[in-house]
């Protein structure tokens, strides 16, 4: 059970992972809604799925080489499996066909750990780098940054 | 003209005492407080007030790269090289928390040799005394205290990219203008005053852009520089500012501003000796071209009060912003400020640099 309870916190302790409608308690599995909506291409701009697992990929060595939050998700381990999860809930969110979530919802998942902003921030900078990284245009990178920053009322708690 | 710049030194000691003391407040030790957890670029720079935001107007964000965990803050150096004048602001910010601000700046304004026209035409008036019009032989210099205070009051800039609403804070300065003789010779009502604000400020991620508007309650002339309020009185009004920021990597940023100004000294002359106001010289034309006696006395009369005409248009500017790192921006701008008291087509560059903890 315990380590159940820490696969679906692992799973859902990607901040940047998708969000259907933040600020509700729904399961993550739609298309964010933003002001202005996001790019309909954003998805394939990333480079389709193929492009989007590395982004994820990418995502978690930067995390996992930041000293100030790599702490948090090594705790929890199981590293392979948020990234699995979070290559689910990036797709999903911009919008991929017949892909599903099926991780935790953020606020379940992050409820006992006392994020911080400046944690949360930490992996947005980690989410840049990975689009710079991988050769993703700024422009592209703001539509998952804007699916994605609903998130933190969920996660951050402190 | 040595007392401003022994002024100018004084007030850079204080502000880089107060950096000194912030930095010494960042040392591990000290770590519970000091904080710098924003995402780069989002509180904005230091404006030539002190207040957080844009390069002219202030902005909804708080200063420094706190969280709502902690304090930090930031110093600024602007310098704008205007036709006839120059505009040095320098000046600190601290944000506590995100929630609340302070600022400092001292704006030093030389004006070159704008106002050397009226100090001909006071040394000409001879034989009439005339009380100090606050105009130095060379290069006056216009000096003044911006204190500056920001409340957050609702609403986030950065995250509700799945809702409208922005961040909306609310912000006042206190302003304390030092040339008490040459705000009179400008016709001001007063060298002090206060000036309230509110700002609301947003990021549109999916357009990668930054949109600001302040409505600002003031009677300020040339946002206090040329004093508050005009002959009559201090009536102070709503004016609108806007800006946008367009980023084009996570440190690049271009964009516009634009700030509304007043006229509340618009068509009038100057004091020249304490009692003349130059836009009588106006009527006094207009009669004796009324009466058939023009010729090289009216002229000359009419071209003294257009010079002498004051004017005050309103502000605007493009700007490049880089933020190579936390601790460090630059603001690059080209600004147009128009008419600014006698002198017309100000407009010129201004370069900024900022520096946080």
């Amino acid at each position: 059970m315990k380590s159940f309870n820490r696969l679906l916190a692992g799973g859902a302790l990607c901040l940047l992972s998708i969000s259907t409608f933040a600020g509700s308690e729904t399961p993550e599995g739609k298309v964010q809604a933003t002001y202005p909506p996001i790019s309909s291409d954003a998805y394939e701009k990333f480079g389709g799925k193929y492009g989007m697992d590395r982004w994820v990929e990418s995502l978690f060595k930067y995390i996992m080489l930041d000293n100030r939050i790599n702490y948090i998700f090594a705790e929890h381990g199981k590293i392979d499996r948020q990234i699995k999860l979070n290559q689910q809930l990036v797709a999903v969110m911009l919008g991929a066909p017949g892909v599903e979530y099926q991780g935790a919802s953020m606020s379940a998942a992050h409820a006992e750990m006392g994020i911080t902003l400046t944690q949360f921030n930490a992996v947005v900078e980690d989410a840049y780098l990975a689009c710079e990284d991988l050769r993703t245009p700024y422009h592209t990178c703001n539509q998952l940054i804007a699916a994605l920053a609903p998130f933190k009322r969920s996660i951050v708690t402190r | 003209m040595n007392g401003t710049i022994r002024g100018f030194g004084c007030k850079s000691g204080i502000v880089l005492a107060f950096a000194a003391g912030i930095f010494a407040c960042s040392s591990p030790a000290q770590a519970g407080i000091y904080d710098a957890g924003k995402v780069l670029a989002t509180s904005g720079v230091n404006i030539t007030d002190g207040a957080a935001g844009g390069g002219i107007t202030p902005w909804a964000v708080i200063a420094g790269y706190e969280t709502n965990q902690g304090i930090n803050g930031s110093i600024h150096y602007t310098y704008a090289n205007l036709p006839n004048y120059s505009l040095n602001s320098l000046g600190a910010s601290v944000g506590f928390y995100d929630r609340f601000e302070l600022s400092y700046a001292y704006d030093l304004l030389p004006t070159g040799s704008t106002f050397n026209t009226v100090g001909l035409l006071t040394n000409t008036l001879a034989g009439v005394v005339i009380p100090d019009s606050g105009i130095d032989p060379f290069n006056t210099s216009i000096r003044m205290d911006i204190f500056g205070a920001k409340l957050r009051v609702f609403g986030e800039s950065i995250y509700d990219s799945d809702s409208l609403l922005p961040q909306v804070a609310l912000g006042g300065f206190y302003k304390i203008n030092h040339n008490e003789e040459l705000m009179k010779t400008l016709l001001a009502n007063k060298t002090k005053d206060f000036e309230a604000y509110v700002a609301i400020t947003k990021i549109f991620f999916p357009l990668d852009l930054l949109v600001n508007v302040t409505v600002r309650y003031t009677a300020a002339n040339q946002t206090g520089l040329t004093g508050f309020g005009g002959p009559n009185k201090n009536k102070r009004e709503f004016r609108p500012e806007v800006s946008l920021a367009y980023l084009l990597a996570k440190n690049i940023a271009i964009g516009a501003e634009y700030a509304a100004h007043g006229k509340n000294t618009d068509g009038r002359g100057v004091a020249v000796g304490g009692n003349i106001d130059t836009s009588v010289l106006g009527s006094i034309t207009g009669a004796l071209n009324n009466i058939g006696v023009a010729g090289p006395v009216g002229s000359l009369a009419n071209n003294l009060n257009d010079t002498l005409t004051q004017r005050e248009s309103d502000w605007f500017d493009v700007f490049f912003a880089y933020f190579p790192t936390k601790n460090l921006s630059f603001v690059a701008a080209y600004a147009n400020l128009g008419n600014i008291t006698l002198t017309p087509k100000q407009t010129g560059a201004y370069f900024s640099v900022q520096a946080s903890f």
